[in-house]
């Protein structure tokens, strides 16, 4: 017996009271129905399991039966598979237990569904704002269906962060919404003891635009890739394939294998350039803009060939439902080719210096602490996990795409320390360079897309994990009626990682903030889900400086 | 006419000390890969500066602050031998002055990091305050190894102790710490731990902008020019040729060429942090006070 039949028998025989039905609808996905009272243990059994919390769904269906639904996720590394565990509660009292107290991972799940749809959890260790300013009105929550996607309810004067308590003794060092180590806005409070750092809170969300609301509201289906592209400028291939692979899953719609390479292919570039650029970026933090240069000198080698390939440097607008939109070319096959063994030998210079550098050591061993217990405990994913022990990357565990057909290997070391995070994303970049090399080996002739003719059927579920530089994605569906999603959930990387954070800082010297928070490669804009979109009446157009300059002045 | 050597001291570095530091980031580009701004920026940044609207934290100190640290670096300026040969002022100060003058210009810079009244400022203020507690020492005991020597404090025969008398072990050593010590004495990386731009962005400047902040990157291009010279004036002696145009000349290539070493230095290290750079400066302390000490007995 499997383990995904155990869970469902042991599931089923321990809460035989409690559990409403389950399906299996593919042999990698478990969703079981729980009564709302039952939550917390079966969550709790499902961790003691072996799962991994994932994300939490809240998505209204008042219209539909007057329940609110709230769906918690749990990936099985080991046995690729993920059980989703869903609940509703009544619309007019959507009170459930939280399971915060013990799987603190998913606190922020929680928190975001207090905000957009009014729940309650009882038993929430901190049930404050998380993603609306904190001067949106009561009362409303934006993620229920009645709220238009374009509210915009009246700015209130003198509001300010609901911050945590001082510890007595310290000071407070405000270091955003804008501080040069930050790159996006967002507020962290540091509590200092002299220059030690004796705790830290956070408030973001700063640039959250609802574009999950908008795409449930306003746009078709092949329209969301592109705006998924544009939740990371960075990761951006990433979000456009989760979708598309969560929404190929709710329709039963299968990709050509030659699509299937090409998505890999695309997802590998934009490792390479993501990892350059985080080498970068870690040099920069802790004062070495050598390593800056000389990182992004490699990379940039590497966004030419993306520009050769799709058109742009970053956002390759490649993936779409059912396939991919452009193919390679046996031209550039060569080029990527020729591109990988240049950025390999460059790097090899880089990488060795880097390791023989006892500055950097000293910069970055012991700081950031953080044990493999704790990393555990907070859901932590990606290249931060990977530093601390844990042994988990989807490409391996949950494999997608083409994944199933390259040998690679997953890097890990147990250092614990920004400097395992270092190590962790070098090799990682020899490693996609293998991958690469593979795909374009063993790429099969044939289509590139499969047309979407028959209508996607309503009320189907997907869920789908990607590796993303940063760690695992993951996107969730719901299908709906009108061509389009009736729900959509993001989860970035950055958004478990960033909830580890305070803990990382823990008695590290100020000095160690930038480069500390800097080791989770953070992608705040990904956690906020940004998206800027003029939808106004279809109408296309460049708006010059000057208009730029009056829209701002005239909304201020 | 003995003042006039006081005027050229001062000529030679308002006007070059920009070039030095605009070679320094010209260098440190070439190590990046870059082309790297042209040699003259420097200029072109305290120019643009200059003409800018001075915007005040509301404070006398605040605006008074970049004046006194500008004032005491052209004060030091004033009395070194600069070409091998003592000006009309060096007789009447002594190495005490110098020294005075130089932490000074560090307190001008605490007082206008603690007027501006910020976060960010006072973190780069207690840093700021630790590097001078640590580092000055160092300074000293370089005039003090010459001192001892020559049995006087005054600035000729103290800096020119290694020109007349010859390298002793004791001067070797602290040539050595001097030059480790160097990168913190002109906080450059890895010790320009008080600016710490990502950290606690540019520090004790944070809130200054326009003249004021003008003044201030102006008397940290003299203090490091100083510095420079200092070192060739007193470990490199063999460049004295006794001409004094010619002195001055080779003087200057000396020290271009430590502009050189610090930039290299600067573009291949990680900034430490201050309680890293703490541990570090200690060790040069201590060696330091060694050195004197072997001097005193005269190795």
């Amino acid at each position: 017996m499997n383990l995904l039949e155990k869970v469902r028998k042991t599931i089923k025989e321990k809460y035989s009271g409690s559990v409403l039905g389950d399906e299996s609808p593919m042999n990698t996905r478990l969703f079981i129905d729980i009564k709302p009272e039952k939550v917390r243990e079966i969550s709790n059994e499902i961790i003691d399991l072996g799962g991994r919390y994932l994300v939490g769904i809240g998505h209204d269906n008042i219209q539909r039966d007057g329940n609110i639904g709230m769906i918690h996720s749990f990936g099985f590394d080991n046995d690729d598979f993920i059980v989703l565990l869903r609940t509703a509660v009544p619309g007019d009292n959507p009170v459930l237990d939280s399971i915060t107290p013990d799987i603190p991972g998913a606190g922020w799940s929680e928190r975001e569904f207090m905000d957009l749809l009014g729940m309650t959890f009882t038993g929430h260790p901190k049930p404050k704002r998380l993603i609306l300013a904190d001067d949106w009105p009561e009362g409303i929550y934006p993620m229920r269906k009645e709220v238009p996607y374009n509210l915009v309810p009246p700015a209130a004067e003198d509001v300010a962060y609901q911050l945590d308590e001082c510890p007595e003794g310290c000071s407070i060092i405000p270091v955003g919404p804008f501080h040069t180590a930050l790159h996006e806005p967002e507020h962290f409070a540091v509590y200092v003891d002299g220059e030690t750092i004796k705790g830290c809170d956070y408030r973001g969300f700063m640039t959250h635009r609802g574009i999950e609301k908008l795409c449930e509201t306003e746009v078709s289906y092949n329209e969301i890739p592109f705006i998924a592209e544009r939740i990371c400028g960075i990761c951006g291939s990433v979000h456009a394939t989760a979708y598309a692979q969560a929404v190929e899953m709710a329709g039963d719609i299968k990709v050509p294998v030659r699509a299937d390479y090409i998505r890999t292919l695309m997802l590998e570039i934009e490792r390479l350039h993501s990892h350059l650029l985080w080498l970068g970026v870690a040099g920069h933090l802790i004062g070495f803009d050598t390593v800056f240069m000389q990182a992004w000198r490699i990379r940039e080698h590497i966004m030419w060939l993306s520009e050769r390939i799709t058109g742009n440097r970053k956002t390759y607008g490649m993936v779409i439902v059912g396939g991919v939109r452009r193919d390679i070319t046996p031209d550039i096959r060569a080029d990527i080719l020729k591109v990988i063994n240049d950025v390999e030998k460059d790097l090899m210079v880089v990488h060795k210096s880097i390791i023989g550098d006892s500055a950097i050591h000293k910069r970055t061993k012991g700081v950031g602490y953080l044990s493999r217990e704790s990393a555990i405990k907070w859901s932590l994913v990606g290249p931060v996990a990977r530093a601390r022990g844990i042994d988990i990357d989807v490409r391996r565990d949950h494999p997608y795409a083409a994944y199933r057909d390259v040998n690679f290997d997953v890097p890990v070391t147990d250092t614990c320390d920004v400097w395992g995070t270092l190590l962790v994303r070098l090799l990682e970049i020899y490693e996609s360079n293998k991958i690469i090399r593979q795909v374009l080996d063993k790429m099969p002739d044939g289509p590139i897309l499969t047309e979407l003719d028959e209508v996607i059927p309503a009320l189907n579920y997907g869920i789908s994990v990607v590796e993303a530089p940063r760690g695992e994605s993951v996107h969730f569906v719901i299908t709906g009626e009108e061509n389009r999603p009736d729900r959509w959930r993001v989860r970035a990387p950055t958004y478990p990682n960033l909830q580890g954070i305070p803990e990382m800082l823990l008695n590290d010297q100020f000095a160690d903030f930038p480069i500390i928070v800097g080791s989770i490669d953070p992608c705040f804009s990904c956690t906020d889900r940004v998206e800027v979109v003029n939808i106004k009446s279809g109408s296309k157009g460049i708006l010059s400086k000057s208009e730029l300059e009056e829209i701002s002045r005239r909304n201020k | 006419m003995e003042i006039v050597y006081v005027l050229i001291n001062l000529v030679i570095f308002l006007a070059l000390a920009p070039l030095f530091e605009g070679m320094v980031r010209k260098v440190t580009a070439r190590v990046q890969s870059r082309m790297g701004p042209p040699l003259i920026q420097p200029y072109y940044d305290i120019i643009k500066l200059l003409g800018k609207e001075n915007l005040t934290a509301g404070n006398v100190i605040f605006n008074f602050a970049p004046m006194m640290a500008f004032a005491a670096a052209l004060s030091v300026v004033c009395f070194i031998p600069l070409g091998y040969k003592a000006n009309f002022l060096t007789q009447y100060a002594d190495v005490i002055t110098i020294i005075y003058l130089l932490v000074l210009g560090g307190v001008a810079i605490l007082l206008g990091a603690l007027a501006s009244k910020n976060t960010f400022a006072m973190v780069g203020a207690s840093r700021e305050m630790v590097t001078m507690i640590m580092v000055e020492p160092v300074l000293a005991m370089t005039f003090f190894v010459g001192a001892v020597k020559v049995k006087s404090l005054s600035i000729d025969s103290t800096v020119f102790s290694v020109m007349n008398n010859g390298f002793t072990w004791s001067a070797a050593l602290m040539m050595v710490l001097y030059l480790m010590a160097l990168q913190a004495f002109v906080g450059k990386q890895p010790f320009d731990i008080a600016e710490a731009e990502q950290e606690i962005l540019e520090g004790p400047f944070v809130e200054y902008s326009g003249p004021n902040y003008a003044l201030f990157k102006y008397s940290l291009m003299l203090k490091r020019m100083f510095y420079a010279a200092l070192f060739v004036m007193v470990f490199v002696p063999f460049l004295h040729s006794g001409i004094y145009a010619l002195d001055i000349l080779l003087q200057l290539i000396g020290v271009a060429f430590v502009f050189l070493f610090i930039a290299l230095i600067g573009s291949t290290n990680p900034r430490l942090r201050i309680d890293q750079a703490i541990r570090y400066y200690a060790v040069l302390i201590v060696m330091s006070l060694g050195a004197v000490g072997l001097s005193v007995y005269g190795i």
